[in-house]
């Protein structure tokens, strides 16, 4: 049974439509990940599916009844605000104490026990006593994370509950948050613009673009199979190449916009296309004999890696190595890979959306 | 240079104006209250405190004063509120419409309360016309009419103290309570009232003082009869010619706001 599911949502803030028709079944007890450039629309879709915000048209159901006009008091639902809004009147023990005193659940003992519960699930147990102003930013945000899941609502809805937190301490609630949904089951929808965050946590990735749903599926069949250049770019960071096919003496050819030329499988069909290439899918070598060269632009140093820019026909090309050898920026290198990691899609329809 | 040292030096110009024109005139009064015949007297103190008759003018004046910051508390709250939510235009215009009363002298507006309430005034009228006073009935020269002129005077400043704290808490405090089960209602007493009160104290200081000092209105639309302190004062000053009884009211009136004030305002700096 569908436990969240949106039907045809618009909204426009004035004259300004910036969700377009989003419709969405999500299954009781899923993760799903709203997954998207900045000001694409996740936090204005979640607003809805919260009541905070009334849709233009469309229709939002929730445990299948309509809630569309139900305020957000109505609807068994808890939110995580990527503002964090804690309450600084209160302690840190109140304010994850909140939603239980307003939503009258459970005995003081219980509600005592559960916040315990809850921020020891943060690991924020020591602080109950403190005031909000005396925390840091990575724990105000653990604490609003406490807050949104005390109440074990029907349905969570956390907006980039994990943006403001160092590496480690990310992964560590990336994990706490696998554990928290395993256990209670609440069904979760989950903000971020991290894909490699959407990637490890959710059932599902709906992938937004500009207030339109560009992709959903299984984070695996979407990272391998991205339908669109904009999907490709996002999940993955692939480079992105316009190019026309020809066939030519029964092979494909993809003529680049400079005239260099690449081998496509024989069934490739012809005209124009954006051949979508993994950074971790390329090699380097030098000039040489290589088919295929581009020029140095930057390196960045990582670490156990490397990372090229490289100028390609006009096009920005990302490449991920190993740090040896090393290639000097302005000169030119051979770019080598397996021709079918290569994946041909539709041509580009709108530049800007892969920069955004 | 210290920071302390520099602090004083740039606060020096603003401690030594303060001094002059604050503590040199309440040393002043405090000297003239305690002069007698013959050298130092506590006489009119005890004169004050003795007589039943100033006594229930004090007792008016903290309670009238009082009831009057209540009343503006409770109609100022909402409407800073409603002022706060309101779009950009409309609360430009419910700050003009607050102001305005401020704009024409207090006496005037006094003598259009006294044209309102008095015996064939519009108030008056409308309540005989509906039944609900006897033929003789009138506002004027009742402790009501000093509450009604008062609070009108006093709003403004209640509103705008409310206001600036108010529109300083972030809407998304109020919607997160919304999420977390809370009505509307319920939002106003556990997220907005709580972190509104220092602008509440305030504005409530404000009024306390300014209505437990204040002279024109009580006088004009209380009369003669129902006497407040600062004008038991003014009589003392302008018609008994006995200063050093007025000075010894002033003094009273002054602890006694001090005694009230001093605890609330620590209330106010408290939730902070
Ligand atoms: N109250 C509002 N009035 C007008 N426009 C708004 C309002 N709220 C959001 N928008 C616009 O709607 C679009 C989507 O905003 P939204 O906050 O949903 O983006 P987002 O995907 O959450 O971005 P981010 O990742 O930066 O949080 C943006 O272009 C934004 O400018
Ligand atoms: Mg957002």
């Amino acid at each position: 049974m569908a436990d969240v599911r949106l039907h045809q949502i618009k909204k426009s803030f004035g004259s300004v439509e910036v969700l377009h028709g989003i419709s969405l079944d999500i299954a009781s007890g899923e993760f799903i990940s709203l997954l998207g450039a900045s000001g694409c629309g996740k936090t204005t879709l979640l607003r809805i599916v919260a009541g905070l915000e009334g849709a233009t048209e469309g229709r939002v159901e929730l445990g299948g009844q309509d809630v569309t006009g139900l305020p957000p008091e109505k609807r068994d639902i808890a939110m995580m605000f990527q503002s964090y809004a804690l309450l600084p009147h209160l302690s840190v023990g109140e304010n994850v104490r909140f939603p239980l005193r307003m939503r009258g659940i459970g005995t003081k003992a219980e509600q005592r026990e559960r916040v315990a519960e809850a921020l020891e699930t943060v690991q924020l147990g020591h602080l109950a006593e403190r005031k909000i102003s005396q925390l840091s930013g990575g724990q105000q945000q653990r604490i609003a994370l406490a807050r949104a899941i005390v109440s074990k609502p029907k349905v969570l809805l956390l907006d980039e509950p994990l943006s403001n937190l160092d590496a480690r301490l990310r992964e560590d609630m990336q994990v706490e948050l696998i554990e928290i949904h395993r256990r209670l089951g609440l069904t979760t929808i989950f903000v971020t613009h991290d894909q490699e965050e959407a990637l490890s946590l959710s059932d599902r990735i709906v992938l937004l673009n500009k207030g339109k749903v560009e992709q959903e599926g299984a984070p695996d069949e979407i990272y391998s199979n991205p339908a669109t250049p904009f999907a490709s770019s996002f999940l993955g960071a692939s480079n992105l190449l316009p190019a026309t096919v020809r066939h030519s003496g029964g092979t494909a050819i993809a003529e680049l916009e400079d005239g260099q030329t690449i081998a496509l499988p024989a069934d490739t069909a012809e005209g124009a296309c954006t051949l979508a290439l993994r950074q971790e899918d390329i090699t380097l070598s030098d000039e040489g004999d290589a088919r295929l060269t581009a020029e140095v632009a930057t390196r960045v140093y990582l670490g156990a890696r490397s990372r090229y820019i490289l100028r390609l026909a006009g096009q920005e090309l990302r490449v991920l190595t190993g740090t040896t050898p090393t290639h000097e920026v302005g000169s030119r290198v051979g770019l080598e890979f397996d021709p079918d990691r290569i994946r041909i899609l539709p041509p580009e329809t709108d530049k800007t959306s892969k920069d955004t | 240079m210290s920071d302390r040292a520099e602090n004083l030096i740039l606060a020096l110009p603003g401690l030594l104006l303060l001094a002059v024109a604050f503590f040199v005139p309440i040393a002043q009064m405090l000297l003239l209250s305690v002069q007698g015949e013959e050298g130092l007297t506590l006489a009119n103190f005890t004169r004050f405190l003795g007589d039943p008759y100033y006594l229930g003018v004090l007792w008016r004046t903290v309670r009238l004063s009082l009831l009057i910051t209540a009343i503006c508390a409770l109609i100022g709250f909402p409407l800073a509120y409603i002022m706060a939510r309101i779009g950009p235009r409309m609360r430009l215009w419910l700050i003009v419409l607050v102001i305005l009363p401020l704009m024409t002298s207090v006496v005037v507006r006094t003598f259009g309360w006294m044209v309102l309430l008095g015996r064939s005034g519009l108030v008056p009228d409308i309540l005989r016309s509906l039944g609900l006073a006897g033929r003789n009935f009138s506002i004027m020269q009742t402790e009501s009419a000093i509450v009604i002129g008062m609070v009108q005077v006093l709003l403004p400043f209640m509103t705008l103290s409310i206001l600036g704290v108010v529109s300083r808490i972030d809407t998304r405090l109020e919607e997160a309570a919304r999420t977390m089960g809370c009505g509307f209602g319920a939002t106003l007493r556990t997220v907005v009232l709580p972190l509104a009160l220092p602008g509440i104290v305030a504005g409530s200081l404000l009024c306390f003082t300014l209505s437990a000092s204040s002279f024109v209105t009580p006088n004009l639309l209380g009369g003669s009869r129902i006497q407040v302190l600062a004008a038991s004062i003014y009589r003392s000053v302008t018609q008994t010619l006995d200063w050093p009884f007025a000075a010894a009211q002033a003094v009273i009136l002054f602890v006694g706001v001090l005694l009230i004030l001093v605890p609330y305002a620590r209330l106010g700096g408290g939730t902070r």
